[in-house]
């Protein structure tokens, strides 16, 4: 009888991880639900790298907000920037806005590379990394997909696609057309 | 007499110094701090705390706990605040009421399972009753006993 049931138990055990490793596995892991995923999005307002003002997620309302941390010392913000580049010229005076938040470096160093990768979009500085912070910012590269509702869509970990970047924006605008 | 004046004193001393150690203090701010930072994960480090990495990422961590311990925040206010952005995984120690939890709980699982199991193998592994012999075994047992010792000399 009990060897019965610690055959039953090993089998339910075995299963159990086969399930989990398959379900882990399934997940793209730049992909990550946890933490401000569904959430509404912190709200900041920074200033923009160049000094020309400051930005405020808050009047952004009603729009699609990519939020993309960068920073210049970070390879493969360099290797995604060719992708952002082709994303705000495709959505460029639509209800798309691209924000570049700069962290972890001087203001100077930061600008001198928004220059040189011809970042044309808003770029601004978090120079205390409070606003990282706040949306649980690993380490950059990290993009936020914000809805018009203000809600934290998606989130990308690691240097993003071209595709990645329209099927989110997409998905969004689509949201924002249903309703 | 004085031999025992003065055992009595170094007691009385000594049970005063434990007193004083032992009476609960007001937490400094500082030790506020250093409680909290020890306890959050340092997100780009492996498995170091705020309080130990340094790291840009946890300087800024340290110094947001500092501001939220001087503004008079509560331990749990500010460990909600990194909650918020990071989840449990934030925090070095995952608490036990969440699916974090489960590192903790998993293990007690097994080892319950495994006593459970220990048990059961130890108790099927018993000696079954042996029935007793009868009078006609116990003869030849008794007779073959007598033959052995006789041929044995």
């Amino acid at each position: 009888m009990l060897g019965r049931v610690v055959r039953v138990a090993v089998v339910v055990a075995i299963l159990g991880l086969v399930v989990t490793l398959a379900l882990a596995f399934r997940r793209d892991p730049h992909d990550i639900k946890t933490g401000t995923v569904n959430k509404p999005a912190p709200a900041f307002t920074l200033q923009r790298l160049d000094g020309s003002g400051e930005v405020s997620l808050a009047d952004l309302s009603g729009k699609v907000v990519v939020v993309n941390f960068f920073a210049s010392w970070c390879l493969p913000c360099t290797q995604e920037n060719p992708a952002l580049v082709r994303v705000y010229e495709r959505y460029r005076g639509s209800d798309v806005v691209l924000l570049g938040v700069n962290l972890q470096e001087t203001r100077e160093n930061g600008l001198a590379y928004v220059k040189r990768m011809g970042m044309n979009w808003p770029t601004l500085a978090d120079d205390d990394g409070r606003v990282a912070l706040s949306y649980g910012v690993y380490g950059p590269p990290e993009t936020f997909f914000i809805g018009p509702d203000g809600i934290i869509a998606g989130r990308h970990i690691g240097p993003i696609s071209e595709e990645t970047l329209v099927t989110g924006i997409e998905k969004l605008r689509g949201q924002a057309v249903s309703r | 007499m004085n031999r025992r004046i003065a055992i009595a004193v170094a007691l009385l001393a000594l049970a005063a110094a434990l007193l004083l150690a032992a009476r609960p203090h007001e937490v400094t701010a500082d030790e506020r701090i250093d409680q909290i930072t020890t306890e959050i994960r340092c997100p780009v480090c492996q498995g170091l705390s705020v309080k130990d990495s340094t790291s840009e990422t946890a300087r800024q961590m340290r110094d947001l706990v500092t501001q939220r311990v001087r503004e008079g925040k509560s331990d749990a206010e500010i460990e909600a605040e990194f909650r918020a952005a990071y989840g449990d995984w934030i925090f070095l120690s995952p608490p036990v009421t969440s699916w974090s939890g489960l590192v903790w709980l998993v293990p007690i699982a097994a080892l319950a399972a495994g006593l459970v199991l220990v048990t059961g193998r130890l108790r099927s592994t018993d000696t079954p009753p042996v029935a007793a012999p009868s009078p006609t075994e116990v003869a030849a047992l008794r007779e073959r006993v007598a033959r052995e010792e006789a041929a044995e000399g």
